[in-house]
């Protein structure tokens, strides 16, 4: 019968939840699915991390290369991001070329890396103008039941926090590079930046955030791209973005940055529990 | 985080200058330039499109942005894409179900703030093609400089030496925002006074979006 109901009326259906201030799932406005972090889950790569949110998963990889720097920046290595969508995940993703959607999703991702300045290019070279690294981070989406942006990073920050660098010397005058991977450095970060997605849902009254959407609230609330996702790293703002959909006030803001700088908090503890401890299950209390 | 009126009074942006109809074979066109940063946007529409990208509720907007060197990147997918979200909320689509709006963008100078002159530009050439909106939409630029203070509608050197930037977008009829992004880091505080300061000086693009439409228009001028 409910079923039912959500098919014939798909927007009074998902009224009649939020008007008795409850998400299809069960959840509070503003409490997060529980999340699963295993890290070190690719043996073939140097560093990985699989993660779960909900029905959403995600897989990052991190492979190594060495290669000289550009010649403008000589000082700097090279992170590589990509994002990719896998058909797998949703029907909305197809198998060939990336779609605009991904292409998005990826830049996304790749603002916040680089706008948080969590990881300094200049600690990824070797000897300036003639080696560096190339830190190929490659994300993968299994499953895309919302909040992809989130899950990527989560993933991506575990993985580069557990990244440890093969010590090379290099030879300047006969170009001899050796590679020693049995002594290994960490790679250095300034904080773990940590982005929340919420949905913005518009009732007459007022807006209510939905923080942490799956898909389907996401669709109801407009579609992927105009969910709200802030971003924090060590009490700073990295990236606040949000694109169309329904409007927010000031006070929106305010509890908006008060959900996500907890979550936040939440997020980093567990990928340190986990890198510390393993695997290690989490369940975020409600609120 | 308000800010007091005298200091509204004070706010500058970058000269604007505007000519609509600039293409004589497209339903709607503009060349915007904001400073020294220039963009010519063309409309066309609703027209019709292969049934794939066809909606049964509403318009489907179709937005290509051409960079200055004309090759495609990931990074105009992205500003395709918000310009795509941002004009989406703006224009009435619902009237036009199972059609198509085409908004070709072309960068021609960029001195810094383009993806704020690419929206403006977008919403003279909506207005001037007639398609039918739900209200207009005004971007503004704001950078943080190295010390903190807020710059409005920085320089192109302003925003090198910035160490955040941010880009609002609000709609004409109860001043809420849109859309915005940020690059850089910054505290929160900074992000809802830039966010306020934006607000005011949006009512400055909307000032001039009235300007350009009655100088075109005989009738409202």
């Amino acid at each position: 019968m409910t079923d039912a109901y959500k098919i014939i009326h798909p927007n009074k259906y998902f009224e009649d939840y939020i008007s008795c201030g409850e998400r299809p799932d069960e959840r509070g406005f503003s409490d997060h699915r529980s999340l699963l972090l295993s890290v070190h889950s690719i043996k073939t790569a140097e560093a990985s991390a699989v993660l779960k949110c909900g029905n959403t998963a995600a897989v990052c990889g991190i492979s190594l290369e060495l290669a000289t720097p550009k010649a403008e920046e000589p000082d700097n290595g090279f992170l590589v991001i990509n994002v990719e969508m896998t058909p797998l995940c949703s029907s909305k993703f197809r198998p060939g070329p990336p779609s605009d959607q991904a292409q998005v999703i990826s830049t996304a991702v790749n603002d916040v890396i680089t706008n948080s300045k969590c990881i300094d290019l200049k600690d990824l070279c070797i000897v300036s103008d003639k080696l560096a690294w190339v830190v190929y981070c490659d994300v993968a989406c299994i499953d895309n039941d919302g909040s992809v942006i989130d899950a990527c990073i989560v993933t991506l920050m575990a993985s580069l926090k557990t990244l440890t660098l093969p010590t090379v010397s290099y030879d300047v005058e006969t170009e001899e590079i050796k590679v020693d991977p049995t002594v290994r450095i960490p790679l250095k970060m300034s904080g773990l930046p940590v982005a929340t997605s919420f949905a913005i849902y518009q009732t007459p009254q007022r807006n209510i955030l939905l923080s942490d959407p799956t898909s389907y609230e996401e669709d109801m609330c407009g579609g992927i791209g105009t969910n709200l996702i802030v971003c924090w790293n060590e009490g700073l703002l990295c990236g606040v973005q949000k694109f169309g959909g329904s409007n927010i006030s000031t006070e929106d803001h305010k509890e908006l940055f008060r959900v996500s700088k907890m979550r936040s908090e939440v997020i980093r503890e567990a990928i340190i529990t986990c890198i510390t401890g393993d695997t290690e299950e989490l369940s975020e209390s409600p609120k | 985080m308000k800010i007091e009126p005298e200091k509204l009074k004070h706010h500058n942006l970058k000269p604007m200058k505007c000519e609509l109809n600039y293409l004589s074979k497209s339903d709607g066109s503009s060349i915007l330039s904001q400073g020294n940063t220039v963009v010519l946007v063309s409309v066309n529409g609703p027209l019709e499109i292969k049934s794939a990208y066809q909606s049964m509720e509403k318009a489907t907007l179709e937005v290509l942005f051409s960079n200055k060197g004309g090759k495609p990147s990931v990074a105009d997918r992205f500003k395709e894409n918000v310009i795509r979200q941002t004009c989406e909320s703006a224009i009435l689509g619902c009237l036009f179900p199972r059609t198509g709006i085409n908004i070709t963008i072309q960068e021609l100078e960029n001195y810094g703030g383009l993806v704020a002159c690419a929206v403006n530009c977008t919403c003279l050439a909506l207005l001037n093609s007639g398609v039918a909106m739900r209200h207009v939409v005004a971007a503004v630029t704001c950078a943080v400089d190295d010390v903190g203070n807020l710059v409005l509608d920085p320089t192109h050197e302003q925003i090198q030496s910035s160490q955040a930037l941010m880009y609002f977008v609000f709609e004409s009829s109860e001043k809420n925002m849109v859309t915005g992004f940020t690059e850089g880091k910054f505290s929160e505080d900074t992000y809802l006074e830039a966010l306020e300061l934006c607000r005011s000086a949006s009512d400055l693009v909307f000032k001039f979006y009235r300007e350009i439409v009655s100088k075109y228009c005989s009738v409202i001028g």
